[in-house]
């Protein structure tokens, strides 16, 4: 297999009493599309928080290109290229495409140039709408806006919390779409509760209950496994 | 390359923005040498001059950072007795400037440090206590500032050959920090500073996650703005030749902020005109002054409710709905 691109060993954090994750260890690889699924509240994105930066965990190390970063603020991390996005969508939303773009154009070393701003934006079918204000677009358009951003950055690994969450079911398949053809552009890292999501997309998935890694592997077997099926997946609509 | 998805400024943005310059650059000049026959009407404008400089400083930090610094006039004042001392003691008046200056904006930044951890309100609340606690410093230094007695007959400064400037020559010198504050402003604002800085007012997690030093652009708003105060603050001083810890207390950094949230707030020209209307104005009040501060707290309260975008946002609400109206009219009809 391709070189590790992101390595966590031991990762813990801990909210005063209450523990959200408890020793994880996680490895993925260039190229390599990682699922992570779970019950509401068993420490997903605490874990994309602690791996981007936005929380420091209680122990664990964390490699990302092969440097440590833990530790790193929120904006090295970005700048080393491990970028992610929000549950809940998060624009400029008072500002227009066009400036949420230049934005994210501002501190990045490896910033694409303007033909590759253009033909990311239609390829995300933006580009017409780079004059509106990015909070006046539909929840989908402005997903795609959280994309371009990132896009523009050339990140090599992309965290995508939830990208789907709060979509029309035809909105979901567009996304599935783009977020399949995105494999190709960047490696992604996926927290989903759509498993139609995680079957497509996912090389690996990573289960966590409680804090804790209940399983690992191909899709697969992860959503034919019988601890998987009792604990999370019989209790929603797969 | 300006095509559609094109992330640079057009020419046609310069255009908005340099022949307002240019008109504001004329006025600035030639308004207090049009009125230098009445010397009053000439310190209005002159004082006029000083608030635009200080408005564009507040403009930076409120208008495009997002933050609401209530010791804005204390970091002025820190400038202004700074310079005083200085030049009473013997320094040149243009070399006390700017250390003045220096002064007050490593001061302003080290009071900018609450800012990293309070956000809106909390940081403004930060800063009312900031403010109340440099005045009080002001009064209890007294052998630096003269404490509440304050400090009068400061004179002009003399030019730096050696002749005597009069009021009107320093009007001129008033309207070139202006429109030298002015043209600082519009450099930041299109710069990527500037973007930085709009990106931090938005939502300064995002701006961090997309790779933006949001602690360190902070503190070089703060910096900047603060120098906007120390400049204005070393030139009042002489201007008026009377200060005292009531020149740069709270209601002085109120009324600064009025004007920007007035004018409209992030706008270059918004607070600009916010300052011209509101310093006359406040002249013209005076004579009423029982009742000066109930119409200025009434402004607050109408620029508040009324106008939370200033006047600046307010002409461009009018035109907004029609432009906005018509593709999502056209959307729903496509729908059906």
């Amino acid at each position: 297999m391709s070189e590790i691109l992101l390595e966590a060993r031991g990762v813990s954090k801990r909210f005063g009493g209450v523990v959200a994750l408890k020793g994880i260890d996680l490895v993925q690889h260039r190229g390599e599309a990682v699922g992570m699924i779970g019950p509401n509240g068993s420490g997903k994105t605490t874990f994309v928080n602690l791996m981007s930066g936005h929380l420091k965990g209680n122990t664990g190390s964390i490699r990302f290109d092969g440097r440590p970063i833990e530790g790193r603020n929120p904006y090295q991390i970005a700048q080393a290229g491990l970028t992610r996005t929000y549950q809940a969508v998060r624009v400029f939303g008072e500002l227009t495409v066009r400036e949420n773009v230049a934005i994210a154009l501002v501190d990045t070393p490896n910033a694409i140039g303007q033909a590759g701003v253009s033909e990311l934006a239609d390829w995300l079918r933006i580009g017409h709408r780079f004059d509106a204000r990015a909070g006046g677009l539909t929840l989908l358009e402005q997903r795609q806006v959280e994309l371009l951003m990132r896009l523009v950055q050339q990140p090599k690994l992309m965290m995508l919390d939830e990208p789907v969450g709060g979509l029309s079911s035809a909105e979901v398949r567009t996304m599935i779409a783009v977020l399949s053809e995105l494999k190709s552009r960047c490696t992604i890292f996926v927290i989903e509760h759509t498993m139609k999501v995680i079957r497509e997309l996912a090389d690996k998935v990573v289960v966590l209950l409680a804090g804790e890694k209940l399983a690992e592997g191909p899709p697969a077997d992860i959503l034919a496994d019988q601890r998987v099926i009792n604990r999370y997946l019989g209790n929603i609509d797969a | 390359m300006t095509g559609p998805t094109s992330t640079t400024l057009s020419v046609h943005d310069w255009k908005r923005t340099v022949v307002p310059l240019g008109v504001f650059a004329v006025l600035a000049f030639a308004v207090p040498v049009a009125l230098s026959g009445n010397r009053y009407l000439a310190f209005v404008a002159g004082i006029t001059l000083i608030h635009i400089l200080w408005a564009s400083g507040m403009n930076l930090l409120y208008g495009y950072t997002g933050l609401m610094p209530l010791m804005f006039a204390g970091i002025a004042g820190i400038s202004a007795y700074f310079a005083v001392d200085l030049t009473s003691s013997g320094w040149s008046f243009w070399i006390a400037l700017p250390l003045g200056a220096l002064m007050a904006s490593v001061a302003g930044t080290i009071l900018g440090l609450p800012s990293l951890r309070l956000k809106g309100f909390y940081f403004t609340l930060c800063s009312l206590v900031i403010q109340t606690v440099i005045t009080l410093g002001f009064v209890y230094f007294a052998g630096l500032t003269n404490g509440d007695t304050g400090i009068s007959q400061i004179p002009l400064p003399t030019a730096p050959g050696g002749g005597t400037i009069s009021p009107a020559v320093f009007d001129l010198i008033l309207a070139t920090a202006a429109v030298i504050g002015v043209v600082v402003l519009i450099a930041i604002t299109r710069s990527s500073l500037g973007k930085r800085l709009v990106a931090i007012r938005e939502d300064d997690e995002l701006a961090e996650m997309l790779g933006i030093n949001v602690t360190r652009y902070k503190m070089t708003a703060f910096f900047i703005g603060s120098l906007f105060a120390g400049v204005g603050g070393a030139l009042y001083a002489p201007y008026i030749g009377f200060i005292s810890p009531r020149s740069f207390d709270v209601l002085i950094s109120m009324n600064i902020w009025l004007m920007v949230a007035f004018g409209g707030r992030g706008t270059i020209w918004g607070p600009v005109v916010g300052a011209v209307i509101l310093v006359p104005l406040s002249f013209l009040l005076q004579e009423y002054y029982t009742v000066k501060d109930v119409i200025y707290g009434l402004l607050i309260i109408a620029v508040i409710v009324l106008m939370p975008g200033g006047i600046a946002s307010g002409l461009k609400r009018t035109a907004r709905p029609i432009e906005a109206a018509a593709p999502g009219m056209a959307e729903r009809r496509g729908a059906k």
